[in-house]
């Protein structure tokens, strides 16, 4: 940030301008440029958010005309529902695994991409698809792969001798987990590799020829100057990651509605449920409160990051 | 980056291509693959690995009998107007980060980027209430009004980024001259700055096209439906499953957004990648 501040106010002004004044006037205008942005920030984004946090406060329910306000027993109600800590659990191994998985295949792909061979170009062009497909249609496409009666997986494992009979995937708390967390690193695959491949456009090729030349073998070139050398987008991507799947709701209500019964229901998937299937919205901000307050660590990481970065 | 000399390197470089390329792109091939096959073919416990005869029927029933090309057009409309409503709102509001300086400035944009970490789905709770005061439940307004949600605060952050690399000296010469900061911008910076504005909206309009959860809470009446949920419900319901259909339709659905990405996918990547990687 420290270069934009040290290029506003240097303004070559005319000698008899008077600085102050114009600067002054400069950044009115700076911030009726902003006006709008702000305006509609604050509508949908800010008192939404501040809404829902209040509403954590109170009991509110379909039944009830007006939310009367409670304090903190939607949290201590919430301290001895199982399905809520259960959803926390569901959420906590969603995210490991998605965001492991994601960052394991997406710097794969990306130094598979970064290295020079034929047709790697549109290659690397078809690999950003599953990032622009909508969701319901991921959701679509792993849906009908894991099906139990027609779907590929089963045909192929059936053919490898892996498993002797068809499997229903998606009505067994282990299969439906796998089928969830396995799309949603198909979908993040090319937004990974983009990180990744745009850190090693800047990597230092004449330090690796000098280490090839000292005899450094393709792990040692990995481990000591490639892998350091990413070590700052390893982190954005990372804690974007973690950000981004704590929040997946789409394919994964598209796919399982959060089953078999709740072995996939995530906090947004309980959020969901809670206020626009059951109308307990007191509830659900409780709920949607926590999970808030889970995404804070990654989101303040973040932040610093960009603060630092810039 | 690897030396690819040793028969070794070779193996692991091109099983690992193998193995993560396999993962990527099958399902896309399996999904336009099943759409050609007729329902005969699909529906067989041994899949066969591509179609012996390929048939069109599953898209032509999909354009002709279902409720589709409604979707589709609803979402036309719907992203189009948030995109675009999103990429104004964004475009003065990255130029005011970038090239003023004025208190709070910082941690306004901070906060404003921040604001892309809280849950969608915890927004929606208040943003439904709302939409109901206002009488946008159930209206396209309400959903494109809503859709800023998505893709204002990064949408934000890219163009700001883009911004600060804008010579000062070339908005000072004009200034020199005499021209109101407004038309500066008008002018002079917005013209030169297409490549990053188009990104913006192809980025805010692939969130749009591709939502789900908020046209499925906000949208009630099937007219208005935009096609995630549209999908889903005409699609997988608890009476059938029509899988034939559901492949062609993903295919159709989808093949706006790529037909895009794939025309501005060297601008998108450097827009949403910009800040995170010196």
């Amino acid at each position: 940030m420290a270069v934009i501040e040290n290029n506003v106010g240097a303004y070559p002004v005319s000698p008899h301008a008077n600085r102050g004044g114009l600067k002054a006037g400069q950044n009115r205008i700076g911030l009726l440029l902003l006006l709008p942005a702000a305006i509609a920030f604050a509508a949908v984004i800010l008192y939404p958010f501040l809404s829902a946090l209040g509403l954590s406060l109170f009991e509110y329910t379909v039944e009830m005309m007006e939310p009367r306000f409670i304090g903190f027993e939607n949290f201590v109600k919430i301290a001895s529902d199982p399905d809520v800590w259960a959803a926390f659990w569901t959420t906590a191994i969603y995210v490991v695994l998605t965001t492991t998985g994601t960052l394991v295949a997406g710097l794969g792909w990306a130094l598979i991409m970064n290295q020079p061979f034929t047709g790697r170009a549109v290659l690397r062009s078809l690999s950003l698809l599953p990032w622009v497909l909508p969701s319901t249609v991921s959701a679509f496409i792993w849906g009908w792969i894991f099906n139990s009666r027609y779907g590929v997986l089963n045909a192929f494992l059936m053919e490898l001798g892996l498993i002797d009979y068809p499997q229903a995937w998606l009505s067994t708390p282990e299969g439906a987990m796998l089928a969830v967390v396995l799309t949603k690193i198909w979908l993040s695959i090319p937004l990974f590799m983009s990180f990744f491949l745009a850190g090693l456009q800047n990597l230092d090729k004449e330090q690796i020829d000098a280490a090839r030349v000292d005899g450094a073998g393709n792990w040692a070139v990995l481990r000591d100057h490639i892998l350091p050398h990413l070590r700052p987008v390893l982190m954005i991507v990372v804690v974007l990651g973690v950000i981004g799947n704590l929040q997946q709701f789409d394919t994964i209500y598209a796919l399982t509605g959060g089953g078999p019964v709740r072995a996939t229901t995530v906090l947004s998937v309980e959020v969901y449920r809670r206020a626009f299937e059951q109308w307990d919205i007191g509830f659900a901000s409780a709920v949607g409160v926590l999970w808030v307050a889970a995404l804070l660590p990654p989101a303040f990481l973040y932040l610093r990051m960009l603060v630092k970065g810039n | 980056m690897f030396d690819l000399s040793s028969r070794q390197a070779k193996i692991v470089f091109f099983a690992a291509l193998a193995v993560i390329g396999f993962f990527l792109f099958f399902p896309l091939y399996w999904l336009v693959i099943s759409s050609l096959k007729a329902n005969a073919e699909l529906y067989r416990v041994v899949p066969t690995p591509f179609p012996t005869m390929p048939s069109l029927e599953h898209f032509i029933r999909a354009l002709t009998t279902g409720k589709l090309p409604m979707y589709l057009m609803n979402s036309l409309i719907t992203s189009t107007c948030s995109a675009a409503l999103v990429t104004l709102l964004a475009l003065y509001a990255g130029f005011s980060f970038a090239k003023y300086r004025y208190f709070g400035r910082q941690p306004v944009m901070l906060f404003m980027l921040s604001a892309q970490m809280f849950p969608f789905g915890l927004l929606l709770i208040s943003i439904y209430p709302l939409m109901s005061e206002l009488n946008l439940l159930d209206t396209r307004p309400g959903l494109i009004l809503s859709y800023i949600v998505f893709a204002l605060p990064v949408s934000t952050y890219m163009l700001y980024s883009y911004f600060t690399q804008v010579p000062d000296e070339l908005i000072d010469a004009a200034r020199a001259d005499g021209a109101s900061d407004l038309r500066i911008f008008h002018t002079i910076v917005i013209p030169i700055s297409i490549p990053p504005i188009v990104t913006v909206f192809l980025y805010s309009f692939m969130w749009s096209w591709n939502d789900l959860l908020y046209s499925m809470t906000l949208i009630v009446s099937d007219e208005k439906r935009t096609i995630g949920p549209g999908l889903l419900l005409t699609y997988l319901n608890e009476v059938n499953s029509d899988w034939g259909g559901a492949m062609a339709a993903s295919l159709i659905a989808s093949a706006p957004i790529v037909a895009a990405f794939m025309f501005l996918q060297r601008y998108f990547i450097q827009g949403v990648t910009a800040g995170a990687v010196k």
